[in-house]
């Protein structure tokens, strides 16, 4: 009898969770690097179930920077992904079918920053000084903000790391606001002692991260792009409103990643990526996730100028705003 | 004990205790507190020296590991710059030999610009390290594009070697490594970059041995990375300033600028997280421009200065207290004796003169005055003694002598006045004795109805055998003096019988007066005595001039003269003794003859005791409490 029980209560559980995955679907999602407050969102998302809320079992897959997550989702093994504007423009100039549904980041947090003992004040004091680029995407604001300033800079690749300019082998450097900008700060060089040059403030806001997926994955479930969206919206405005709970959870992922990182800087870089969340839009949820059509129209004809793409893709075709869709 | 008897308000032990102990106390606690503040600046400041030494000792420790693995790729370098460029194989033998010869390098590699090995070879970087199994080699231009790594870069650009930041090495297991680059120049070109690997793996190990006063130690890099710290999730992922920055600790922060520059010193921090004061001593290991630095909570510094401080305190306080303890002995040393002295003299004031006192040794002052004081004790029982025996001969003598005055004094008539019935006369007298037994003496007595003999006399000296003469002088008087006897001829009679076996050779002096109580008339002889003095009823006064013949017992031939003198009715004649003009004041002024006649006019018209009461009175007041001879006065007044 005991017994008998007991195989009923094992079936009805089996039963459950037959339902309940089918219930769920199963989504995955590839952001750029290694786990860090600049992915908070989508993990907080995940981890307070918001995700679950909406019907999907949520997988977050971290790049480590050999891999290319638009590449990923053009393969077909992540549903969604996150990138930069540039790259993703570009890729659609080739015709290639992947469209932003809610660009997270409103703000480029791309950065020049040089020492102020070398003597630069303005981008023309630039001129005849070592100025490091990661390259890439990475390369594109710096090549038009040298061009825009009448400089020939021959720009040094960088590695990841910026221990070129704090040793000083390196004059201009470029860094990440949110990311090695106050890395830095936490080599023991003070805010006051370095002069810093945000794109943004020279006509060259590039927004960085977007979340992309390929066209047929809106078209086949809007509602699924829709709710992945909101939800990861919602996992942003939860980070920013417990920004301790969430750095807590962020640093366990670091951890759990072997990710050489403090808690500290984690808390710079959810800070600074709050700022390029809210950039212009304000801290109200509903206003965030949209694509700026000027801000589109700047990077895509810099990458025009550039020669990185032969024509501008259509807006309307590149950025779904499946958030504020009816 | 005997001491304990004793209370005393003040002791002499507390005093020395007061005035020796506690100045030398307050001398003392200054000093304490003076070493103490001294003594602790200067153990502080050894500390500091000490600590600062001792993390110098273990940052060149390291800087001699890192040394020897930056020596030998500079090593490299030196060769391929002054050398022809070596083949492939002479190039790895030549770091495989550095990495036998030193167990610290996990790796080494020679990366060279392009096409500078041979012309026809874009990028060359012979790679060798240590393999599971044996030194082995590759050629890391296979696997990826050195040439913008940090640990090409960096040094190339800087044109000087570079240590790296550590990194986790993946292929190697996890391993924890440094890479130190040397750029390779020939003909002031860079041609490559010469590296040397250092593992870090055993640092940890080495680092845990190393104990600093039960405080910690750390390793940052030059960026301020922690490489080395007892808490292990601060190791590649703090930094000094991203503590700083977590925990607001703006101090911090200051600090690690400072050791990223490469500076020694010592500073005081709060612990992050206990709050904690600690002391930060840090050191730079000059190769690798990091830094070493020792945390040590200041309370297990100050305990180590208190604990000096506290033995120094501790020997001050153990010679203070020999000090006082000196002082105790010695007072109780002197106060002792002295004790005992009052003891025994408390003893000797209750009259116990066998009191003696012993036990007290030593030759010092308290001895002598113990010998004195037995002395003393000693010649006051004796002179005591003596004195009593003295007294006791002296009150048998004076009580002799006070029967011989009660004697004396009952010879002298005593009632007055003596002859009530009569109306022709009054009479009075009155004898005020010296206080030894003198001779003084007065009578009266009717020879018949009519004559009346009035004697008053002085017999020379004093004491007994005065007392004696008087008596028998007296006697002698009323014996020679019967009815119809002259004056004269009774004198001497009398005379010739004193005469008569006078060995002691004593006289005296006496006026007999043999006075008709009716007629006023008085017939007289005076051997030797004062004249009396007649106050007339007007209050005048007027001297009987005598033949003044020698005193009686002197000359048994003498005839005596007489003479006669007339008493007017209410006249007073005054006899008296040379005691009353002899009468001296304490300024040894004598009250003499015009004292008293002023004083009996004065009072002439009184009764004859209230004259005698006044004379007395006034004698009394002149003379105070000084009176040496007796004095009598006789006074006769004819009434009709």
């Amino acid at each position: 009898m005991k017994r008998f029980i007991i195989r009923i209560f094992f079936c009805i559980y089996l039963f459950y969770n037959i339902l309940s995955a089918d219930s769920q679907k199963n989504i995955s999602i590839m952001v750029q690097w290694f786990p860090q407050a600049q992915f908070a969102g989508y993990i907080m998302a995940d981890e307070m179930g918001f995700y679950n809320e909406a019907g999907m079992d949520v997988s977050i897959i971290f790049s480590d920077g050999s891999d290319s997550p638009l590449q990923e989702v053009l393969d077909k093994r992540v549903n969604f992904c996150t990138g930069w504007l540039s790259q993703a423009i570009m890729l659609r100039s080739q015709n290639i079918p992947i469209i932003n549904i809610c660009q997270v980041l409103q703000k480029s947090s791309l950065i020049l920053v040089a020492r102020k003992s070398s003597g630069i004040t303005s981008p023309e004091d630039m001129k005849g000084k070592l100025v490091s680029n990661w390259g890439g995407d990475f390369s594109i604001q710096p090549t038009a903000f040298f061009r825009k300033a009448g400089l020939d800079i021959d720009i040094i690749p960088q590695s990841f790391r910026i221990d070129g300019f704090l040793v000083g082998a390196i004059d201009v450097t470029s860094a990440m606001y949110y990311n090695e900008y106050h890395k830095i700060l936490q080599a023991g060089i003070d805010e006051e002692e370095l002069v810093t040059f945000f794109f943004s403030d020279y006509d060259l806001n590039f927004p960085e991260d977007g979340i992309y997926c390929l066209e047929e994955t809106y078209k086949n479930d809007p509602e699924l792009c829709r709710d992945f969206t909101e939800a990861s919206l919602k996992g942003w405005e939860y980070a920013f409103r417990n920004k301790k709970e969430t750095l807590d959870i962020v640093m366990k992922y670091c951890r759990e990643y072997h990710i050489q990182t403090n808690r500290s800087h984690q808390e710079w870089m959810l800070d600074a990526i709050e700022s390029a969340v809210t950039y212009r839009v304000g801290d109200n949820l509903q206003n965030w996730g949209t694509l700026s059509k000027k801000d589109y129209e700047t990077v895509a004809e810099e990458l025009l100028r550039q020669d990185l793409i032969k024509s501008i893709p259509s807006f309307s075709t590149f950025f779904k705003d499946v958030f504020h869709a009816e | 004990m005997l001491n304990k008897s004793i209370h005393v308000k003040r002791p002499l032990g507390r005093k020395m205790l007061l005035w020796i102990g506690v100045p030398l106390l307050l001398i003392y606690i200054i000093i304490i507190l003076f070493t103490y503040y001294w003594s602790g600046k200067n153990a502080l400041y050894k500390m500091k020296e000490y600590l600062f030494e001792l993390t110098e000792h273990h940052a060149c420790m390291l800087d001699g590991k890192f040394t020897k693995v930056s020596q030998a790729s500079i090593g490299i370098a030196d060769a391929l710059e002054e050398l022809p460029i070596p083949n492939e194989d002479q190039l790895i033998d030549l770091m495989k030999k550095k990495l036998q010869d030193n167990k610290n390098i996990f790796g080494m590699a020679v990366a060279f610009e392009p096409h500078s090995y041979r012309r026809n070879i874009n990028l060359f970087s012979p790679y060798v390290y240590r393999g599971d199994k044996e030194i082995v080699s590759v050629d890391l231009a296979d696997s990826y594009n050195y040439m913008y790594l940090d640990w090409y870069q960096i040094p190339k650009l800087l044109g000087s070697s570079y240590w790296g930041e550590p990194y986790f090495d993946e292929g190697g297991g996890d391993i924890l490594m440094t890479t130190f680059s040397e750029p390779i120049y020939k003909n002031d070109r860079c041609i490559g970059i010469s590296t040397a690997d250092i593992s870090l793996d055993d640092l940890e190990g080495e680092m845990n041995n190393i104990r600093i006063m039960a405080g910690y130690t750390f390793i940052i890099t030059r960026t301020g990375t922690f490489i080395y710290h007892p808490e292990k999730e601060y190791m590649m992922n703090e930094s000094i300033f991203s503590l700083a920055e977590q925990y607001d600790q703006p101090d911090m922060r200051t600090i690690g600028k400072k050791m990223v520059s490469g500076e020694r010193g010592v500073s005081t921090m709060n612990d992050f997280l206990t709050g904690e004061k600690k002391w930060l001593v840090y050191s730079p290991i000059p190769d690798c421009r990091w830094s070493f630095a020792a945390v040590i909570p200041e309370k297990e510094i100050m305990r180590t200065v208190h604990s000096m401080l506290l033995k120094q305190i501790f020997i001050m306080v153990v010679g203070l207290l020999i000090i006082l303890l000196v002082i105790i002995w010695a007072s109780v040393g002197i106060t002792n004796p002295i004790r005992k002295l009052v003891v025994s003299v408390q003893k000797i004031a209750k009259g116990d003169l066998n009191e003696k006192i012993l036990g007290i040794k030593g030759h010092d002052e308290i001895n002598e005055l113990v010998k004195a004081f037995n002395k003393m004790t000693y010649d006051l029982k004796h002179y005591i003694s003596d004195l009593t025996t003295a007294t006791k001969e002296k009150e048998a003598v004076e009580s002799e002598l006070r029967i011989a005055r009660s004697i004396q004094e009952s010879l002298l008539p005593r009632i007055f006045p003596p002859f009530p019935d009569t109306e022709d006369f009054d009479l009075y007298a009155r004898n005020i004795p010296a206080k030894e037994v003198a001779g003084d003496f007065f009578d009266f007595f009717m020879l018949d109805k009519e004559n009346l003999a009035v004697i008053i006399a002085d017999v020379s000296g004093k004491g007994i055998s005065a007392g004696l003469f008087m008596a028998v002088t007296r006697t002698l008087m009323k014996t020679v003096c019967v009815k119809d006897i002259s004056p004269s001829e009774a004198m001497s009679k009398a005379n010739y019988v004193l005469c008569q076996d006078n060995d002691a050779c004593m006289f005296t002096t006496l006026f007999l007066a043999i006075y008709d109580i009716k007629t006023g008339k008085m017939s007289w002889t005076n051997a030797g005595h004062d004249e009396p003095i007649i106050i007339s009823k007007d209050g005048s006064h007027r001297i009987i001039k005598t033949f003044k013949d020698i005193a009686l017992g002197i000359d048994e031939t003498h005839d005596y003269h007489e003479g006669e003198a007339q008493l007017e009715i209410e006249d007073i004649m005054v006899l008296y003794t040379d005691g009353v003009l002899e009468a001296t004041s304490p300024e040894k002024e004598l009250y003499g003859m015009k004292k008293f006649i002023t004083i009996l006019e004065k009072n002439y018209n009184k009764s004859l005791i209230k004259i005698l009461d006044e004379v007395t009175t006034d004698l009394d007041g002149f003379q105070k409490d000084n009176q040496f001879d007796d004095i009598t006065i006789l006074l006769l007044k004819r009434e009709k």
